[in-house]
């Protein structure tokens, strides 16, 4: 059996935020169609973690590529990327339909009103596109957030706790959209607290302590729950 | 590259038309500004050309500032300054749609200055159109080059506006000094080498701020 590809690669990766430590020489390996979730207490550094590979914070020490080569190294290169955060990352005065056609003109894709239209039916939101996003529930703005991050079809997707905020029909459309990503040879890192969700979703599970990380060893996972599987559409 | 930097623009003009953040209050801060000046300095006839430049320039800059200090905040909101780096564009678009979308601000600020001017304190700023717009181009450029810079620098802070007051101040005397003169020049019948001389610094001014804007931008955007 062949070795899978790394997609996503840190090598003695640290973090320090005015000289207090946050990530210690963190080694990290992520292959294609890989979800892998990630664990850990409040403060522990995930976000942290997850904003290096990212490339949006710079390592204090240590490395992180995509694809084998520097991450974020340039601009197009980020369109490998899709990353969603606690925060929405939606413009509140613009309607649900204008920030995915933003997206989607952001990342150079063509036919971006189309290709908005597209997403807002594939996660039943078709009825709110014309809502402003100040104006729309947190779990349709969470469920958006995701969508503009899939908007290009990106290979790598790293969501912090993107099942915070959703009710049970919308936990069942991430799970059905984390697993159709892996199967589509997405590279997923996501974190959470809910051991269970981790379990279910993940081939293995990755936990945060004491700024370094721990590889906790899990048979793949065959994918969500039945139940969950219609509503990712 | 420049698709994404036109739909950078056309996103903020979007936002900014919707919610009505800045422009009105800068345009009204602006206007009140120029009245007060206008109406309260009792010069004479021949007297009025020699300040109007520095008292346009200066409501410029106060009322500029407003816009200024929105145009980075609004990414503030939600995160969205993390979502927009995070797209596959340079950050030296990013800065440029900002800067040109302060510029626009600044442009419309004056159109509504410079007319209010010359009505009130009745000095010839229009008889020469086409020096006055290209003085208030460089001039504008100049003040939003340096501001959006700040605004990108001060972007984290929690006392942004004051931030980008203490910092835009002093940095941009030159510009505003130099279009100062230059439209006293314009309101003086005066366009000789002089003026020239002005228009040359503003442009040079307008040239390396916003050459040391995209440079730096790079660096800003990351934590």
């Amino acid at each position: 059996m062949s070795r899978p590809t790394s997609v996503i690669q840190a090598r003695r990766l640290s973090k320090s935020f005015h000289g207090r430590l946050v990530l210690l020489e963190i080694d990290l390996d992520i292959a294609t169609g890989e979800c892998v979730a990630l664990t850990g207490n409040n403060g522990a550094g995930k976000t942290t973690l997850l904003r290096c590979l990212a490339a949006i914070a710079r390592p204090t020490a240590g490395e992180v590529r995509w694809f084998g080569r520097p991450a974020g190294a340039s601009a197009e290169q980020r369109r490998l990327l899709g990353v969603t955060a606690h925060e929405s990352r939606l413009y509140p005065n613009l309607t649900l339909r204008e920030n995915l056609i933003f997206a989607a003109r952001m990342c150079g894709m063509s036919g971006p009103a189309r290709r908005a239209d597209a997403t807002l039916e594939r996660i039943g939101l078709s009825r709110f596109a014309d809502r402003q996003a100040r104006q729309a529930s947190k779990g349709i703005r969470q469920r958006l957030a995701l969508a503009r991050v899939l908007v290009h079809d990106p290979p790598i997707l790293l969501l912090d706790e993107p099942f915070c905020g959703l009710d049970a029909a919308g936990r069942g459309w991430l799970a059905g959209v984390l697993h159709e990503r892996r199967n589509a040879g997405c590279a997923v890192l996501f974190s959470t607290h809910d051991e269970g969700q981790s379990r279910q979703l993940a081939d293995r599970t990755l936990s945060l302590h004491a700024k370094t990380l721990t590889d906790l060893r899990q048979p793949v996972a065959s994918g969500p729950p039945e139940e969950d599987l219609p509503q990712a559409a | 590259m420049a698709t994404q930097f036109w739909w950078l623009i056309h996103k903020d003009l979007i936002v900014e038309h919707r919610t009505r953040q800045a422009w009105p209050a800068m345009l009204l801060l602006g206007i009140v500004v120029a009245v007060v000046f206008s109406l309260q300095m009792e010069l004479l006839p021949e007297q009025s050309p020699a300040v109007a430049g520095g008292l346009l320039w200066l409501a410029t800059l106060f009322a500029g500032l407003i816009a200024i200090e929105r145009t980075c905040a609004a990414e503030q909101q939600d995160g969205c300054w993390d979502g927009l780096v995070l797209y596959p564009i340079a950050p030296a678009t990013i800065y440029l749609a900002k800067l040109s979308v302060n510029v626009i601000a600044l442009l419309a600020l004056e159109c509504v200055l410079i007319p209010l001017f010359v009505v009130l304190a009745g000095v010839p700023l229009l008889q020469h159109p086409w020096a006055m717009a290209l003085i208030a181009m460089l001039g504008s450029v100049g003040i939003a080059a340096v501001g959006t810079l700040v605004s990108t620098l001060a972007r984290g802070l929690q006392q942004r506006g004051a931030v980008l007051s203490l910092l835009v101040m002093p940095l941009v005397v030159p510009v505003v000094l130099a279009a100062a003169e230059a439209t006293r020049l314009i309101a003086q019948d005066d366009l000789g080498s002089q003026w020239w001389r002005w228009v040359q610094f503003l442009g040079a001014f307008a040239v390396v701020f916003t050459t040391v804007g995209i440079v730096l931008v790079g660096f800003l955007v990351e934590d």
